[in-house]
């Protein structure tokens, strides 16, 4: 383990680092000067002069580099320009919306994910087998926008059963807050259990072919046994790690789930942030997005390596 | 049957010789399979229907009209949107927006990947570089690589351009370095250096159309998240930008009125996942077929 840390370490370093100075880039990549940006239209040369000096653009762009590098570890993010408020303030007061629809999609996304895999991959009869390929495709082809709105269309439009805009949060009022949370996560978990479910059955259909089934059968043992401790067992390590792998694409999946039910998470901040050139904030939650995707996936590599001997970490 | 045949006949060795054309005849086999075909098919349909988009709606997609939300008629098949305008019209469109960016941002995107990940040929350095920043770039959840581009240009078709373009680079960038990794070590590279091919030609010659198919399979596949990144975007108001109708677009404003007008998201939402259908089924059998060679 410690071993494959030290292979995979710069990499994931690297990554991050390069992450951080693009992120820093970004508003000075940007036609304009983020002073007069940030100042408003009607500010005056001299408002504007004395924000830079304010904001630190006056100092070498190393120095403003490593003082907002120095700011992300001590928690000092600076101040939103379009709330007016300080931007670690602003994320906090949004991170448990976005929490709860991730961690309860990511649930989903398991056992749905899982679950298809499995029963595709025990399919023996022709019809079983195209049910399961046709469920697979269509959530393939299935976005979760698109999964989103049919949800809203179906269940808050015609048959009204659960909300379908605004939130709750679930530590308040965990039955209402469920309601609540149930349809975005199923709209974000559901299309991508497609791929995980994928995974599942083709590694299941080549576990079936391996030399212990073989020798399983000949022992005698039942099918259901064999599927369950042999070839369900040793099909799940793609799965595992295209889980850890899916993580960004959730992140991003989230943005516009809470777009199209209304939740105030993250996502939107990020969005309203971009529209109204809030650099401070979008530089916050890109670096935050890009951190979390790479490490869950490193954490996933290390967790399947533990699950599985066979693969010796950095093979 | 130029190359020297040390393998004794085994389908690898039989590939370098077929190149371009026996490809391209594996790609027209692979739409004659049922898949392939409803796939082509679809595609076809789809972009026909945008082709003719001028003749079929001539008041083109900003006619407006008296009524507003209204639904289906005679006139308007799918209703109007709130400002009075013909969804069907918007819708098809919204499908040549779609199209324009997919079928100009992929192959772009697949080109300037493999040519990354095929740098390493020149000098170890820039290859080993190049992937670099394709792991930086791989590290961007695709959505937030787009938030990173609009804060930059600006929103609009462009920058889904861009985006599109950058978040498909590793995809391709790093398919095409392990495929010439493979193919390097093979005996008929080794052969033809052996005999005084020149580097270059080898490359061209040799490598590159051996490399080729998972680079068309992968773009195929790319197709379908390159619809997503259109519709993601546009649909949280980053995209494609009023008065233009795009798929992502027309959702983001038919969403504000589900409960009114419920036919202004499923029009733009069918041809989506047609479209989405569509490429699933082609890179399907396409990567059958290659995977059959």
């Amino acid at each position: 383990m410690l071993r494959f840390l030290v292979r995979r370490l710069p990499s994931v370093v690297f990554v991050l680092l390069a992450t951080t100075v693009v992120a820093f880039l970004l508003p000075r990549l940007a036609p304009g000067d983020p002073a007069s940006v940030a100042a408003g239209p009607e500010a005056t040369p001299e408002q504007i002069a004395a924000l830079r000096i304010e904001m630190g653009l006056d100092r070498p762009l190393i120095q403003q580099y490593l003082d907002w590098m120095g700011g992300l570890f001590t928690g000092q993010l600076g101040e939103s320009l379009q709330f007016r408020r300080p931007v670690s303030e602003l994320i906090g007061a949004r991170l448990e919306s976005t929490v709860e629809l991730t961690v309860a999609a990511t649930l989903l996304m398991i056992v749905v994910g899982i679950g298809l895999g499995v029963f595709a991959g025990s399919a023996r009869s022709r019809w079983s087998r195209f049910t399961a390929d046709a469920t697979n495709t269509t959530l393939l082809a299935m976005p979760p926008f698109l999964a989103g709105l049919l949800l809203v269309i179906l269940l808050g439009v015609t048959f009204r059963v659960l909300p379908i805009s605004g939130e709750v949060a679930v530590l308040d009022d965990p039955v209402i807050g469920l309601q609540y949370l149930i349809l975005p996560a199923i709209a974000l978990a559901v299309p991508m259990s497609g791929s995980i479910a994928m995974l599942v059955q083709s590694s299941m259909d080549n576990a079936w072919r391996q030399d212990y089934v073989d020798l399983a059968v000949a022992k005698g043992v039942g099918r259901r046994r064999i599927a369950v401790r042999h070839v369900v067992r040793n099909s799940l390590g793609p799965a595992v790690v295209a889980i850890g792998i899916r993580f960004g694409e959730m992140l991003a999946g989230a943005v516009v789930i809470e777009m199209i039910f209304a939740r105030n998470g993250l996502g939107q901040l990020a969005v309203t942030s971009v529209q109204s050139a809030d650099y401070n904030v979008v530089q916050v939650l890109i670096v935050g997005a890009v951190v979390i995707a790479v490490v869950v996936q490193l954490l996933t590599e290390i967790a399947m390596a533990t699950l599985d001997p066979r693969v010796r970490l950095g093979v | 049957m130029t190359t020297i045949d040390t393998t004794g006949g085994t389908p690898e060795s039989a590939a370098p010789r077929r190149g371009g054309d026996g490809a391209l005849r594996r790609y027209l086999a692979a739409l004659r399979t049922p898949r392939g075909a409803a796939g082509a098919g679809l595609l076809g349909a789809l972009v026909l229907l945008a082709l003719l988009a001028p003749a079929l709606f001539p008041g083109g997609y900003d006619e407006q009209g008296s009524g507003g939300l209204a639904g289906a008629s005679a006139a308007h098949w799918m209703g109007t949107d709130e400002l009075g305008r013909d969804i069907l019209a918007r819708t098809v469109y919204g499908l040549r927006t779609d199209l324009s960016l997919l079928l100009t941002a992929v192959p772009a995107s697949a080109v300037i990947g493999t040519l990354m990940g095929l740098s390493g040929v020149l000098s170890r350095w820039l290859g080993a570089g190049m992937q670099r920043l394709l792991d930086v770039i791989l590290g961007f959840p695709g959505i937030v690589l787009g938030m990173s581009v609009v804060l930059v240009i600006g929103t609009g078709w462009l920058a889904l351009f861009a985006s599109i373009l950058v978040i498909g680079l590793p995809l391709f960038g790093r398919q095409a370095r392990a495929g010439l990794q493979i193919e390097q070590e093979r005996e008929y590279v080794l052969a033809a250096r052996v005999l005084g091919v020149r580097r270059r030609t080898v490359m061209t010659r040799h490598v590159l159309p051996n490399i080729v198919d998972p680079i068309v399979v992968n773009a195929a596949v790319y197709m379908v998240v390159a619809i997503f990144i259109e519709a993601g975007l546009s649909i949280v108001g980053l995209g494609i930008q009023p008065p233009i109708p795009s798929l992502g677009a027309m959702l983001n404003t038919g969403a504000r009125y589900l409960e009114v007008h419920p036919a202004y998201v499923m029009g733009p939402g069918l041809v989506l996942l047609l479209l989405t259908l569509a490429f699933t089924l082609l890179s399907n059998a396409l990567n059958k077929a290659v995977l059959r060679k």
